[in-house]
């Protein structure tokens, strides 16, 4: 994808890092159990993507607008039917307690806290250079990665492929059918040529790849090297102090009490 | 026979994977339209996203194929923007574990639909495990989770056990599956002179 946007500190940040770093504060938001502790984690991390992910500010708005469905609903199926003691509010198979609320909003802003990381994640690092580096520093064996950037970069055939077979439905007149029977013949009529034509076109490349003498020794020679900067320090000591500022916070100046 | 995948077993893995992570993407938008509807009618498709493992070891017929796929179809789905982020990651490597490990159990000889379906359940099963430390649904009232248990269980057997099976079927007739599989003993067989 091909989109213009400022290369802000994020984009300096090796890759391979980010991701570790990202998935450690992931690992570490399934264990947090407390309201205040995850809204202000959450709050840390929005300011991240909202600020410094170099987009323009339309384009942060409008990829929130799924973000902000799988928070309500997220939240409401658990607020909703979770269970607990101080009841609210009930209505047939609905009740709503103190305790079902806080664990929805919980849930929901987990959720939040995950895709803003994931967003903020792929908004800023190209795959090729994700790809290099995780050869360079996590020593990912070659064949791996660049079998990653090889896919990657069918998906606008595969998507060109879509659209021939779709076009030559249409000339066929088979697009007009309703009901079951023509979903199932749609889907196979899609689905086959679609997955058959990229076995046969992946096949192909390895075996050009290794026509062309690809190996999978790892001191190879790299067009792009990536190393470590004090960009990387910065970026892990503001998650730390996120952490540690949060948990403060949330014990000194609750939002909500508990 | 050197062990381990080669080059085209990866490459052809990946494709697959990522073919899937697109439609991944895709069912996400269905999910949203399901969801509202309340009491969990979302969960019946969920189990679409389990399809890429059992698909990729049917067609590749190799060890470690089922957990690759599957992280690569995360990964694939990562990429292209899921909104939900880096939890696609995080389940896939649990789903693609539990599917690889039901073919591990057969030791990778068994192809039929029970072993694609016992499949599908263990990343259902994965999936779940994922949703109480996540989504912490173990908070739920007991009629709603075995509801949402119910639902997911049902969706997944179907999609990434039957349609799975069904899809690598109608793929062998194209004779593509004969490029990218191990050769069998049936195969030197039938070279040998009668």
């Amino acid at each position: 994808m091909t989109v213009t946007n400022a290369e802000t500190w994020l984009y300096k940040i090796n890759p391979s890092l980010k991701l570790f770093v990202l998935m450690v504060l992931c690992i570490v938001a399934l264990f947090i159990d407390d309201l205040n502790y995850m809204i202000n984690v959450t709050m840390g991390v929005l300011l991240i993507f909202l600020c410094f992910t170099g987009h323009s500010i339309k384009r942060i708005i409008l990829l929130s607008i799924p973000f902000s469905f799988i928070f309500i609903s997220t939240s409401l199926a658990m607020i909703f039917f979770g269970k607990g003691e101080t009841l609210w509010f009930e209505w047939g198979l609905i009740s709503i307690t103190e305790e079902s609320f806080m664990r929805g909003l919980l849930v929901g802003f987990r959720a939040l806290l995950f895709a803003a990381l994931g967003l903020t994640f792929s908004l800023t690092t190209r795959p090729v250079n994700l790809f290099y580096s995780l050869m360079q520093q996590v020593k990912l064996k070659p064949k791996y990665a660049y079998s990653f950037m090889a896919a990657l970069r069918l998906i606008p055939i595969m998507m060109q492929e879509f659209q021939t077979i779709r076009n030559a439905m249409k000339v066929r007149g088979f697009e007009r059918g309703t009901g079951v029977k023509s979903i199932y013949f749609k889907i196979k009529a899609y689905s086959i040529p679609l997955l058959s034509g990229s076995i046969r076109r992946a096949h192909r490349i390895a075996v050009a790849m290794e026509a062309k003498r690809f190996t999978d020794t790892r001191d190879r020679t790299y067009y792009y090297d990536f190393g470590f900067s004090k960009y990387d320090q910065g970026f892990i000591l503001y998650f730390i102090i996120l952490l540690l500022a949060g948990f403060f916070l949330s014990i000194q100046f609750p939002l909500v009490s508990i | 026979m050197k062990k381990g995948l080669k080059l085209s077993d990866v490459l052809v893995t990946i494709v697959i994977a990522v073919a899937f992570g697109i439609i991944y993407i895709l069912w996400g938008s269905i999910y949203y339209f399901a969801k509202p509807l309340g009491l969990h009618v979302d969960q019946l498709i969920y189990g679409m996203w389990f399809i890429a493992g059992p698909v990729a070891f049917l067609i590749l017929r190799k060890p470690g194929v089922a957990l690759l796929a599957e992280i690569a179809a995360a990964s694939g789905e990562f990429f292209l923007g899921s909104p939900w982020g880096l939890t696609v990651l995080l389940y896939g490597v649990v789903q693609g574990l539990f599917a690889e490990l039901v073919f591990m159990v057969f030791r990778y000889k068994k192809f039929n639909m029970s072993v694609a379906v016992l499949a599908a359940i263990a990343s259902c099963l994965g999936s779940v495990l994922m949703d109480f430390a996540y989504g912490e649904i173990g908070a739920l009232s007991t009629w709603n989770l075995s509801l949402f248990m119910i639902a997911r269980f049902i969706g997944s057997v179907f999609f990434a056990g039957l349609t799975a099976y069904y899809l690598v079927k109608v793929l062998e007739t194209t004779g593509v599956t004969n490029l990218v599989r191990p050769v069998s003993s049936k195969d030197y067989a039938e070279l040998d002179q009668k």
